[in-house]
């Protein structure tokens, strides 16, 4: 069967259980699931949001708030037809997320999840204090559904109704993780710094993402609204943001079906404790039930992190082990050099883009570069100009300050002073995005893989500028064809490297140095103008050095320039167009390699003849690696 | 004016209690980047297990002083329970985590102490009345007291071994390990400080602002707004900024509507984030590339 229908296969598993439940259970039991599916519904947009986006609303009850509530001003006060309110009192909660994330989602870290929480507390003291929401009694005499010549009233009736939203809910929310913003998020929280360098815009891509789990909990107020017929203020309170949360990670992160397990799961939890703890606790009144969802919550982060969803992986691939049992240490084919070599061409002209800025004109110009921490200047006034279509290469001792210019051109550290104008745009200061989007991006000296994905998972993320499928489209599956795109350009991308074999293993598996050449790989897969390369060669063996070099050198040969900064000083040498050398954050030499390797003053800088610390071990060791390399390529004059 | 004075006077209270639940956010976060939402929890647990002491009959000052140090065994043994056994911690993992720890402390908190909101009795003094501002005693004793623990909090961190071996610690942690500091010492002890200054604004500020099973919530996220103009990592500025917070409310409360107190702290943190995010935001530099 075709795998893409096969996909859809569990939503109408998913349906048709439902429909069975709907018309078979027990009244009590359907009530209870009516309130699963309200709270699911609203669980599915915050499982979005903290999957994809890596964030969580601690407020989530907030959003279900304005969608309540404006439902029912709508409908109750207004008089407006139900079908008509309901897109009204989704986008309520839609424009209060924006408002919301506009200015927190920029910053990492907690500030967004704090921010909701008082969002949480200020919806609840708005609606108490507001006449127009009818204080702390609220809006009531609501209408029960009515449309196409039925009255949802019944439990039965209502919960046939949910089902299909639920469902079509749960289907579109897996189809945006599965789309090209879903890879980018995920991505992203892999490696943000990564993911920016290949051209995701995190911050919009977030917000967007944010939105939308506010139009799911906005939703889910609607239906709140209409199957309670009253709505007064517990419906923001504290209380229900825990209980959504609590299904969202009770099922598990990462994947949105998760929501719809943990919100039944949680709902069964919820009426379970309202029976149990009186008789436990002859006491106890009001939201005691609180107690149940904290200890639950913790003990599911302590012991089960990735949540019933993890429970059933293991399940399923202890199952499927036993079935077929994995032949480990299976051998790879590697392909010989000249079999690469043709792949490599056929690539290239699929990876190969005719709008290069003409060889020999300036595409990078860097002035006055400079970074300073605190007393500490790692790059001083560095002015230099790269040509379109040669090999430059940026040489020096550790610490010369090699790493940090190359992070300040991508745009991964702000610069202290100085600019740095790619294809004449100013791009110093700027988000990592905004140079990969005018053509520059790099690899990173320090592994930045996308862990949780595979060879090619990784490669994809690298056409993100080159598709344009938005967050609708990725939903309503309209992004196929672009997809299929994608997967042959980024195939392309690794058949050049001729990483062919592990197309499909998970990057985890890898050895450092085919780590290395799938961020290689990951980087021409943007079709770059410049390709940035921190270090390529460390880690590869002798033959794919050679290899490597020879892809460098055709890779120039279409009209990319490339920048890099290595180690290997042999491999430089014979690789670059010309060579710049930095030490102690300063421009020291630049020239064909022939010139600079016999200027006094880069022999002065490896030798370490001037500045004699003898007793700096680092020093040392530098030095010892090139003053062999060195004479073994030009030799000094 | 006299009302101006009243309302600022008012706010320099109310602010101090924030700015010693501010000053326990650092001090977890510091050293550990988590932000601990069950600060706000200490306050109300301190102020709630103090009126019950005094309400068994002992003493108020013996109650105080029975209370506080019970409160810091609390934290640290929660941070035990719950926070050690994590390997991997995200932002994400601490938000999710401490939120059901001060979701389970609330809840038990409510089944004990019932929904109503209680006051411990006022410290010994007299209220006064100074050009036409009327001035609680207790509104002094909080002051006084906040002052008092705020400075000995940074004395602490800033002259004592252990506080600037915490600080190493935060700052460079494989280093301080290699020195010989325990990373796990250093989460209790910053637990305790957390719950020492949280149970400290408990007991002040319960004959004023009262304590329930449910203030720690919004008193944990003024907290937090007040951490916040600090970049969470500078105790000073913690304080002072809880005491700002604590005057704007006031001065909203008192000239708009005092339905509006409890959006000041959000409104602050937005606009905050939204002008100085860098200044005030601590910088993520764990990204090394």
């Amino acid at each position: 069967m075709n795998p893409m229908l096969k996909r859809q296969l569990p939503f109408l598993g998913l349906a048709v259980a439902m429909l069975l439940f709907g018309l078979l259970a027990p009244h009590q039991m359907v009530d209870v699931g009516i309130w699963a599916l309200i709270y699911g519904i609203a669980a599915i947009g915050l499982s979005l949001l903290m999957g994809l986006a890596g964030q969580v609303s601690l407020g989530h009850a907030a959003f279900i708030a304005v969608g309540a509530y404006t439902q029912a001003l709508l409908v109750g006060n207004a008089g407006w037809n139900p079908l008509l309110a309901a897109p009204v009192a989704v986008v309520a909660s839609m424009l209060v997320a924006l408002l919301v994330g506009l200015p927190l989602l920029r910053l990492r870290g907690h500030f967004l999840a704090l921010a909701t929480l008082g969002l949480g507390i200020i919806v609840g003291v708005f609606v108490n204090e507001q006449e127009f929401t009818g204080g702390t009694s609220g809006i009531f005499g609501l209408p029960n559904l009515e449309f196409g010549g039925r009255s949802y009233d019944t439990a039965q009736e209502y919960f046939l109704l949910l089902t299909p939203v639920v469902v079509i809910g749960l289907w579109l929310a897996n189809n945006v993780v599965h789309s090209r913003t879903g890879r980018a998020l995920s991505a992203v929280n892999d490696s943000e710094v990564a993911a920016e360098c290949l051209g995701v815009d995190t911050f919009a891509l977030r917000l967007r993402v944010f939105v939308l789990s506010a139009a799911y909990a906005g939703l889910s107020g609607v239906f709140y609204t209409h199957w309670l017929t009253i709505v007064n203020p517990s419906v923001s309170h504290f209380e229900l943001s825990v209980k959504i949360l609590l299904m969202v990670v009770l099922g598990g992160l990462g994947t949105v079906w998760g929501a719809v397990i943990g919100a039944i799961a949680v709902q069964l939890l919820d009426e379970g404790l309202r029976e149990i703890i009186p008789v436990l606790i002859p006491s106890a009144k009001g939201e005691i039930q609180l107690i149940g969802f904290g200890v639950v919550l913790v003990l599911v982060i302590i012991l089960m992190p990735g949540g019933l969803a993890q429970l059933w992986n293991k399940l399923r691939s202890a199952v499927q082990e036993r079935r077929h049992p994995i032949i480990r240490g299976e051998h790879e084919h590697p392909i010989s050099q000249k079999e690469q070599r043709e792949l490599l061409e056929e690539s290239l002209t699929l990876l190969a883009r005719s709008d290069h800025m003409p060889a020999g004109q300036i595409i990078l110009k860097i002035r006055g570069l400079t970074k300073r921490y605190g007393g500490v200047t790692a790059l001083d006034h560095l002015d230099l100009d790269v040509k379109a279509g040669e090999i430059m290469a940026l040489i020096g001792p550790n610490g010369a300050g090699k790493t940090t210019a190359f992070n300040m051109i991508t745009g991964v550290l702000p610069p202290t002073e100085g600019s740095v104008v790619l294809q004449g745009i100013e791009v110093a200061g700027k988000q990592p995005h905004v140079a990969a989007a005018i053509g520059a991006t790099r690899t990173f000296q320090n592994l930045q893989t996308f862990k949780s994905t595979t060879v090619i998972g990784n490669v994809k993320v690298a056409r993100h500028l080159r598709s344009k499928a938005g967050l609708l489209r990725g939903m309503l599956l309209l992004d196929r064809a672009e997809e299929k795109l994608i997967d042959e350009a980024s195939q392309a991308a690794i058949d050049a490297m001729g990483l062919t074999a592990l197309a499909d293993k998970p990057i985890a598996d890898l050895a450092f140095g085919k780590q290395r050449q799938v961020e290689v790989a990951r980087a021409m897969a943007l079709e770059p103008s410049v390709l940035l390369l921190d270090e390529p060669m460390a880690g590869l063996s002798g033959p794919e050095r050679d290899s490597l070099s020879w892809l460098l050198r055709r890779v120039k040969d279409s009209g990319v320039t490339v920048l890099l900064v290595e180690h290997d000083v042999a491999a430089v040498m014979a690789l670059a167009d010309r060579v710049a050398v930095l030490d102690d954050g300063k421009l020291i030499s630049l020239g064909t390699p022939a010139v600079v390797t016999s200027d006094p003053k880069v022999i002065a800088a490896y030798l370490g003849e001037e500045d004699s610390d003898t007793n700096d071990s680092t020093a040392g060791a530098t030095a010892a690696a090139p003053t062999t390399a060195i004479p073994a390529t030009g030799g000094p004059a | 004016m006299t009302d101006l004075l009243q309302l600022v006077f008012a706010g320099l209270a109310q602010g101090s209690v924030y700015g010693l639940v501010a000053l326990g956010f650092v001090a977890i976060f510091a050293v550990r980047e988590i932000v601990n939402l069950v600060q706000g929890e200490y306050a109300a647990l301190a102020g709630l297990s103090a009126i019950s002491a005094v309400g068994a009959g002992l003493p108020l000052v013996v109650a105080v002083l029975v209370v506080i140090p019970l409160v810091m065994g609390i934290a640290v043994l929660l941070e035990r329970l719950t926070i050690a056994p994590i390997k991997k911690m995200t932002p994400l993992t601490s938000i999710i985590l401490t939120l059901g720890v001060s979701t389970a402390v609330k809840a038990i908190m409510l089944l004990i102490w019932g929904p109503e909101a209680k006051g411990l009795p006022t410290f010994p003094g007299s209220d006064m009345t100074i050009g036409g501002v009327s001035i609680r005693s207790q509104e002094l004793w909080v002051l006084g007291i906040s002052v008092i623990v705020a400075y000995a909090t940074i004395w602490f961190y800033e002259h004592t071994i252990r506080g600037k071996s915490l600080r190493a610690c935060a700052e460079q942690p494989v280093a301080a390990r290699l020195v010989g500091i325990s990373p796990r010492t250093a989460t209790v002890v910053a637990f305790a400080v957390a719950g020492f200054t949280g149970a400290v604004a408990g007991v002040v500020g319960s004959p004023i602002y009262l304590s329930s099973w449910q203030s720690g919530l919004s008193l944990g996220l003024k907290g937090f707004v007040a951490a916040t103009l600090g970049g969470l990592t500078s105790l000073r500025v913690a304080m002072f900024g809880g005491v700002l917070l604590g005057v704007l409310e006031n001065l909203v409360a008192g000239y708009l509507s005092s339905g509006y107190r409890d959006a000041v702290a959000f409104v602050v943190l937005v606009l905050v984030l939204l002008f100085r995010p860098h200044g005030l935001a601590r910088k993520t530099s764990g990204v090394r590339v």
